[in-house]
């Protein structure tokens, strides 16, 4: 740790509903370090997504800026854009968005294929715990199984910074544990920086750095010197 | 194989059915598109082959006195490469049958090889001496002649017996019509035989003279200059006609054909295309809505907007490729049919069917252009896809009300499940303008097919029935004095019978002119059933000319116009006012009083020809009298009964692809409304709905679609009708009958029926849907 991969400067992004300006973000600036885990929490509407969005170069903000190892990246156009999100960043969102047509292991190859320095993939499910069940359809699979076929497709792409996006969210507890396991393990064993949005306040203890969010402002970053393993946490 | 393709295949896989839909659409364009093509390149091309062989004539000038020494004369003067003076003439083929009269056309050819018009045997030799003759191939295989066989035939009132040599093609004859007005060839009655030169010279002509002179130029791009300069330079020798290459009978005709052909190529083929493109369209713009998600993950993952617009454009190009290399090679295959069927009317001894590559390339690139146009309107949404908002559901669609429901009288009394139907349809305006579109256009086309099918028939009925009367038309070989009519009423037992004038003029309005034969009848002639364009009964004038409709049409004339007659045979010539304008569906003709034709421009009294109603067998009854020749109404219905039998399977044709596409766009696209709407459906079952109701909704939406289709339908079949009578219009044949009610209602009965079995193959997909099924998956 030490090393910045990220930071964000006075980040704002305004939306416009008819005559409305909506404030998603304001002002909102933070810095994280290479390997952390970081939590940005907060609840519905607070403007987490948008950050992550922005962060993950699928957005563009409307004032500020973000340095990717000291790169501005929001001034990149469209084309550095897509290159920016093929090799330094992987996505796990929500409701898995996996391709249904494509099995497991094609879903993983679909993000590899494009990549300038993937991971073994088999390597990559036997991590997620997902070694015999490659070959299977989204269908065939329960939805942890699905995100950790997300996972496992954002990780094998060897990127620097792993972007999760409420990734518990749609999944009971138990599952939800394991796919936070997952995580800190790839954190751990790839040391790449994950970053886990969520509104779920217990998931904020087994982070390095927790950043709150509300109505679109950090409200409070602070570092965690003592995370606590997935297993703990309950909610 | 890369992923994307992996997805890509299994897309396919998904929607076989849309797939093989649309693919069936292009594959239809495009194999009506090559094989017509083809067709008219193979015909084109052999013709032009047969014709270089054979050295066929750029000009041919018929004259009564032409020496053997005009020959040499012509040699080298205005770019004439060649000259070949010959005798033709039409007499009687001697058959066992008396009853059974057969008119042949003499043509005498050079002992060993003509330099112009050579023949091509087919069997025998080619040598002639005095005692052989060469007979063209049609009328051979249609009486059955051979090689070393005999025949008779009557020359100048002598029968002469022949040792047939050989069986030959003749280039001059592909077609071969004994005239303009006898409209169809019929081998059995009408043939061409050649003879040696210098024995015909001693038996048939007068001081060994020659009645035509064939010519062949160094250039063809001279032919109406020199013709125009033979014209004006050959009066000593009788000159009565100079026939240019294009308008030769045989050539004219096959030009025609081949021309109409190539239009067919160029029109039917767009539409396909067109509708394949339009759904090619819509299925991928549905697609890419539905793939909203998926669309963004890949954009999340890096993948830049070439790499997905290609990724959904490749289902497109593959399209276009699949359909069109399939399409290309069943046209190439049919095209082989085609040309083969041209053959029932067109003797082309060296016609070969090939296979053109660049043709096959041609038909692929085409496919594929519109396909990828077609796909790239279809998946420009992806672009405006962003990546952040395609993870959020889209927000449903503002639905609003109907203008119909603004018509509160009126959406009152609608029935509940119709004001579904109805929102249905109006909320889903381009599928639905679509639908109707492809209805609209195979209703129209089913129109005009049907119209075709009938305008032949009527167009030989109505000629033979109400306009022309003429049992017997027989033709004297000079002018003759009227008293001659007696002979006859002495010979037949007579219903009716009036002397004719017949002469060909070139007829003149400024600067549109046209060759034409004027003929001169009785004031109030039994023959000839005169309508006006009103179908007004009219009578032949006392002065003035009646033209028919397509002859004054070419020249622009009105009646009460004045135009210029300038005689083919003889120098007389005269301005003649258009006393009206008459129906006339086979030839083009003027019509005279004949008192006044003869005052004008030959002396009174004279006729070459007279027409016969008769019970009796006219041609063998007249057998012994010389110098005539007899065309009978019954032998060209004979010929237009063959005619019709082999038109009817390429207007079965015609039907069948009309109806494809109608069926195809029902079908594929009532199939794509069940898959977007499985929520709905889901929710009326769930409803209580059954089944049988929820397809009966979709019949509805369909019956309505349908209804506004073949609404549209009808005024574009009413165009195409208008469309293909102008394009089909010829100098034989005159297509401007207005369509009949009952051709309206066959089309829409056959367009229905179409639709109906493209509705009942869906069914099926209606009672194989897991309606809970579907509801679950969209709920977990």
């Amino acid at each position: 740790m030490g090393d910045v991969v990220l930071r964000v400067e006075n980040l704002s992004k305004n939306y416009q509903m008819g005559e409305v300006t909506v404030k998603a973000l304001k002002d909102a600036s933070f810095e994280i370090e290479k390997g952390e885990f970081v939590v940005i929490l907060g609840p519905s509407g607070s403007g987490k997504s948008t950050l992550l969005n922005i962060v993950g170069g699928m957005d563009i903000p409307s004032e500020g800026s973000v340095y990717f190892n000291g790169k501005l990246i929001t001034g990149m156009g469209d084309k550095e854009l897509t290159s920016y999100r093929r090799n330094k960043i992987g996505f796990v969102f929500q409701f898995y968005n996996l391709l249904s047509t494509l099995t497991a292991r094609e879903n993983v190859e679909l993000a590899v294929e494009i990549c300038e320095n993937p991971l073994d993939i088999d390597e990559v499910l036997e991590g997620v715990g997902l070694g015999d069940r490659a070959e299977h359809f989204p269908s065939q699979m329960s939805g942890g199984e699905q995100q950790r076929v997300a996972i496992a497709r954002a990780v094998a792409k060897n990127p620097q910074i792993l972007l999760c996006d409420e990734p518990t969210g749609a999944l009971d507890y138990e599952t939800g544990i394991q796919i936070l396991k997952v995580l800190k393990d790839i954190n751990i064993k790839y040391k790449n920086t994950v970053i886990v949005i969520t509104h779920n306040a217990a998931i904020a203890e087994m982070a390095d750095k927790v950043i709150k969010m509300r109505s679109g402002e950090i409200t409070e970053i602070m570092s965690n010197a003592n995370p606590i393993s997935a297993e703990r946490i309950e909610w | 194989m890369k992923k994307l393709d992996v997805r890509l295949l299994r897309m396919i896989k998904a929607t076989k059915g849309q797939y093989i839909a649309v693919l069936a659409i292009v594959i239809t364009g495009l194999f009506v598109y090559t094989a017509i093509s083809n067709s008219a390149i193979n015909l084109r091309d052999s013709i032009n082959e047969y014709y270089s062989e054979t050295n066929f004539a750029d000009i041919f000038v018929k004259g009564t006195a032409i020496t053997e020494k005009l020959e040499s004369e012509l040699r080298g003067k205005n770019d004439i490469k060649e000259a070949e003076a010959r005798i033709v003439f039409d007499t009687d083929f001697m058959t066992d049958d008396e009853e059974n009269n057969v008119n042949i056309r003499v043509v005498s050819a050079d002992r060993n090889e003509n330099k112009i018009n050579e023949l091509m045997m087919k069997s025998g030799i080619r040598t002639l001496t005095e005692k052989d003759i060469i007979i063209i191939e049609q009328f051979a295989a249609a009486r059955g002649i051979s090689p070393g066989d005999e025949v008779k035939i009557k020359i100048n009132g002598r029968i002469y017996e022949f040792n047939v040599s050989g069986i030959a093609s003749s280039s001059e004859y592909i077609y071969m019509m004994e005239n303009e007005q006898t409209l169809l060839p019929n081998p059995e009655k009408f043939g061409v035989v050649f003879l040696e030169k210098n024995f015909l010279r001693k038996i048939y002509s007068s001081r060994g003279n020659f009645n035509e002179i064939l010519i062949k130029l160094n250039h063809e791009e001279n032919i109406k200059k020199t013709a125009d300069y033979l014209e004006d330079h050959l009066d000593r020798y009788g000159v009565s006609r100079v026939i240019k290459k294009e308008d030769q009978l045989s050539n004219n005709v096959m030009n025609q054909e081949i021309s109409g052909l190539e239009m067919m190529a160029q029109s039917i083929p767009i539409v396909f295309l067109v509708f394949a493109g339009l759904m090619l369209i819509i299925m991928l713009s549905r697609t890419v809505r539905k793939d909203r998600t998926s669309i963004g993950v890949l954009k999340a993952l890096g993948y830049t907007d070439i790499e997905i617009v290609g990724h959904y454009l490749k289902y497109a190009a593959s399209v276009g490729l699949i359909g069109g290399l399939i399409g290309a090679i069943i046209g190439t295959i049919l095209s082989g049919m085609i040309t083969n069927y041209f053959l029932v009317f067109f003797n082309i001894p060296m016609l070969t069917v090939k296979i053109y590559p660049h043709r096959i390339i041609i038909s692929l690139l085409l496919s594929l252009l519109f396909c990828l146009i077609s796909g790239f309107i279809g998946v420009r949404g992806i672009l405006k896809i962003h990546p952040a908002e395609a993870m959020v559901p889209e927000a449903p669609k503002s639905s609003k009300r109907i203008f119909l429901e603004n018509i509160k009288s009126f959406w009152s009394r609608v029935p509940f499940s119709w004001k579904i139907v109805l929102r249905n349809i109006f909320r889903e305006k381009k599928k639905f303008a679509f639908i109707s579109g492809a209805i609209a256009i195979t209703c129209g086309m089913m129109i005009m097919t049907i119209w075709m099918t009938d305008i032949i028939d009527i167009m030989f009925n109505r000629h033979y029935d109400e306009f022309n009367k003429i049992q017997y038309n027989i033709s004297f070989d000079s002018f003759k004095n009227k008293d001659v009519l007696n002979e006859f009423s002495e010979a037949l037992s007579i219903r009716n019978m009036e002397g004719r004038i017949e002469i060909p003029f070139e007829i003149e309005n400024g600067k549109l002119s046209k060759n034409a034969v004027v003929i001169g009848v009785e004031k109030n002639t039994a023959f000839y059933g005169f309508h006006d364009l009103k179908g007004k009964r009219i009578h032949v004038p006392e002065e003035g000319i009646l033209l028919s409709s397509n002859l004054a049409n070419f020249l622009n004339v009105n009646t009460g116009d004045e135009i210029l007659l300038s005689s083919i045979v003889s120098d007389e010539d005269g301005y003649v006012k258009v006393a009206g304008i008459i129906k006339q569906t086979l030839g083009i003709n003027g019509y005279m009083n004949i008192n006044y034709l003869s005052e004008t421009f030959l002396h009174k009294g004279i006729i070459n020809g007279v027409y016969i109603n008769s019970q009796d067998d006219v041609k063998s009854q007249l057998e012994e009298m010389k110098d005539i020749n007899i065309q009978s109404q019954f032998d060209m219905r004979s010929a237009f009964e063959e005619f019709t039998t082999v038109t009817a399977a390429s207007m079965g044709f015609m039907v069948l692809f009309s109806g494809l596409l109608g069926f195809i766009i029902v079908y594929s696209m009532t199939l794509m409304r069940i898959n977007e709407r499985t929520l709905e459906f889901s929710s009326l079952r769930v409803m209580g709905f059954s089944k049988k109701e929820i397809f009966s909704m979709l019949v509805r939406e369909n019956m309505v679609m349908s209804f506004i289709g073949i609404i549209i339908g009808i005024p574009i079949g009413l165009w195409l009708v208008h469309y293909m009578g102008m394009t089909f219009t010829t100098d034989v044949y005159t297509m401007n009958e207005p369509v009949r009610l009952g051709n309206i209602l066959i089309a829409i009965i056959m367009t229905i029926m179409f639709i109906v079995l493209g509705q009942l193959m869906t069914t099926l997909k209606i009672h194989k849907l897991d309606f809970i099924q579907s509801l679950k998956s969209r709920m977990s």
